[in-house]
């Protein structure tokens, strides 16, 4: 399928693997990038030298693009930038924040970037700032989320602005694919079908939690911090909502969530970890490479499109 | 341009009831995110006729700093 997405990128299908922390490393990037997609590597709070060495081992196994996501919260996001310069990394997504300020050396340098955004005035800000496209992320998704469904998000930053549009938040299939072209999008984030992919790193356990999840299991905590998380809920999740409730202050809620997704993801701890995913876990059912899931939902995306 | 702004300010986040001052923190005073502040931006861009380009938000701290923003943009009124 050609879009504007697939041209900029030079990718066979629009379709693009979620920077989410810990576990868009260079395994899954590169299995979802070989497969035709965009696999992302997630910079999240690791050092800009393992950034480096993800970015190395993932051009190993395949020589198509792959992207960095840089998250611009964290205090290192300038070394992560260089790093992402240095070893000539074409695309790069940014979450949490406004990536105007390496806007300039990364087009400079050639990189296409593409903000995460939750808004439509963030939208046009972004495109005014030299933006190459926008992922239009609903609070369905995993992880960190903004507060406007994908489907209420997605077509207004569509009319909002010139640039393509990427949907993401609540896709995990071709209908959802299809969905989101409907309302104008020419290109799809997909985050949790990948956590469960063959190639991907995270522990068993987590991914039978996936597997398993039912369309009611998803839980958001930390809404009172300003920084609210998408997760299936388990232990971890009901006490930090207890905390919350009884007005724990941040430093508290930090200490119960600190390590918690590396525990989740590494050691497989699905008590007193956090499980994120996106409201569409429930409708992941099936461990497969990556290839398998991404043929699979493009050939029922076109199938749709095309009745 | 200090009525003015405020009345931007409460109009672009629906803050009818809180009281605004010059040295008015939009984070630590108003709790404003990033989201909102895209808003207000959007919203002074308009109502001024001034780009204000993204890269120039972290100084928008204050009332004060927006007025001040803006009169260096060359704002009047």
């Amino acid at each position: 399928m050609k879009t504007r997405i697939t041209e900029l990128l030079g990718i066979t299908y629009p379709i693009f693997q979620g920077g989410m922390a810990w576990v868009a490393e260079h395994n899954l990037a590169a299995a979802v990038s070989e497969a035709g997609g965009l696999g992302i590597i997630a910079a999240a709070s690791a050092p800009a030298e393992v950034v480096r060495s993800e970015i190395r081992k993932a051009k190993e196994l395949t020589d198509k693009p792959i992207g960095v996501n840089l998250m611009l919260m964290n205090p290192n996001a300038p070394e992560v930038a260089k790093v992402v310069l240095e070893e000539g990394v074409k695309v790069v997504t940014t979450g949490a924040g406004n990536p105007a300020r390496f806007m300039q050396d990364f087009k400079a340098a050639g990189v296409k970037v593409i903000p995460v955004v939750a808004s439509v005035a963030m939208a046009k800000l972004m495109e005014r700032s030299g933006a190459d496209a926008v992922i239009a992320e609903g609070t369905e998704s995993g992880g960190h989320i903004g507060s406007t469904t994908t489907m209420c998000l997605v077509p207004q930053v569509a009319d909002a602005v010139k640039i393509p549009v990427i949907a993401a938040g609540g896709i995990a299939d071709g209908r959802g694919v299809a969905a989101s072209f409907m309302l104008g999008a020419e290109g799809v984030q997909l985050g949790t079908r990948f956590v469960v992919a063959r190639e991907s790193i995270v522990h068993e356990n987590y991914k039978e939690k996936v597997l398993k999840a039912k369309d009611i299991d998803s839980e958001v905590t930390g809404r009172s911090t300003g920084h609210p998380i998408r997760q299936i809920r388990n232990q971890m999740s009901r006490e930090y909502l207890r905390l919350e409730k009884e007005g724990a202050g941040l430093e508290e809620l930090e200490h119960l969530t600190l390590g918690s997704l590396r525990r989740a993801v590494i050691e497989g701890d699905t008590v007193n970890g956090t499980l994120m995913a996106g409201q569409i876990a429930g409708l992941v059912r099936k461990e497969q490479t990556c290839r398998e899931m991404i043929e699979e939902i493009m050939e029922e995306a076109e199938r749709l499109l095309h009745r | 341009m200090f009525e003015k702004v405020v009345e931007i300010i409460r109009e672009q986040l629906n803050m009818q009831d809180v009281d605004i001052r010059m040295e008015t923190s939009f984070e630590k005073d108003l709790e404003v995110d990033s989201l909102d502040l895209f808003e207000l931006v959007m919203a002074l861009e308009e109502e001024y006729d001034v780009e204000i380009p993204s890269e120039d938000l972290e100084k928008l701290t204050t009332v004060g700093a927006v007025i001040d923003y803006l009169k260096e943009k060359g704002v009047e009124e």
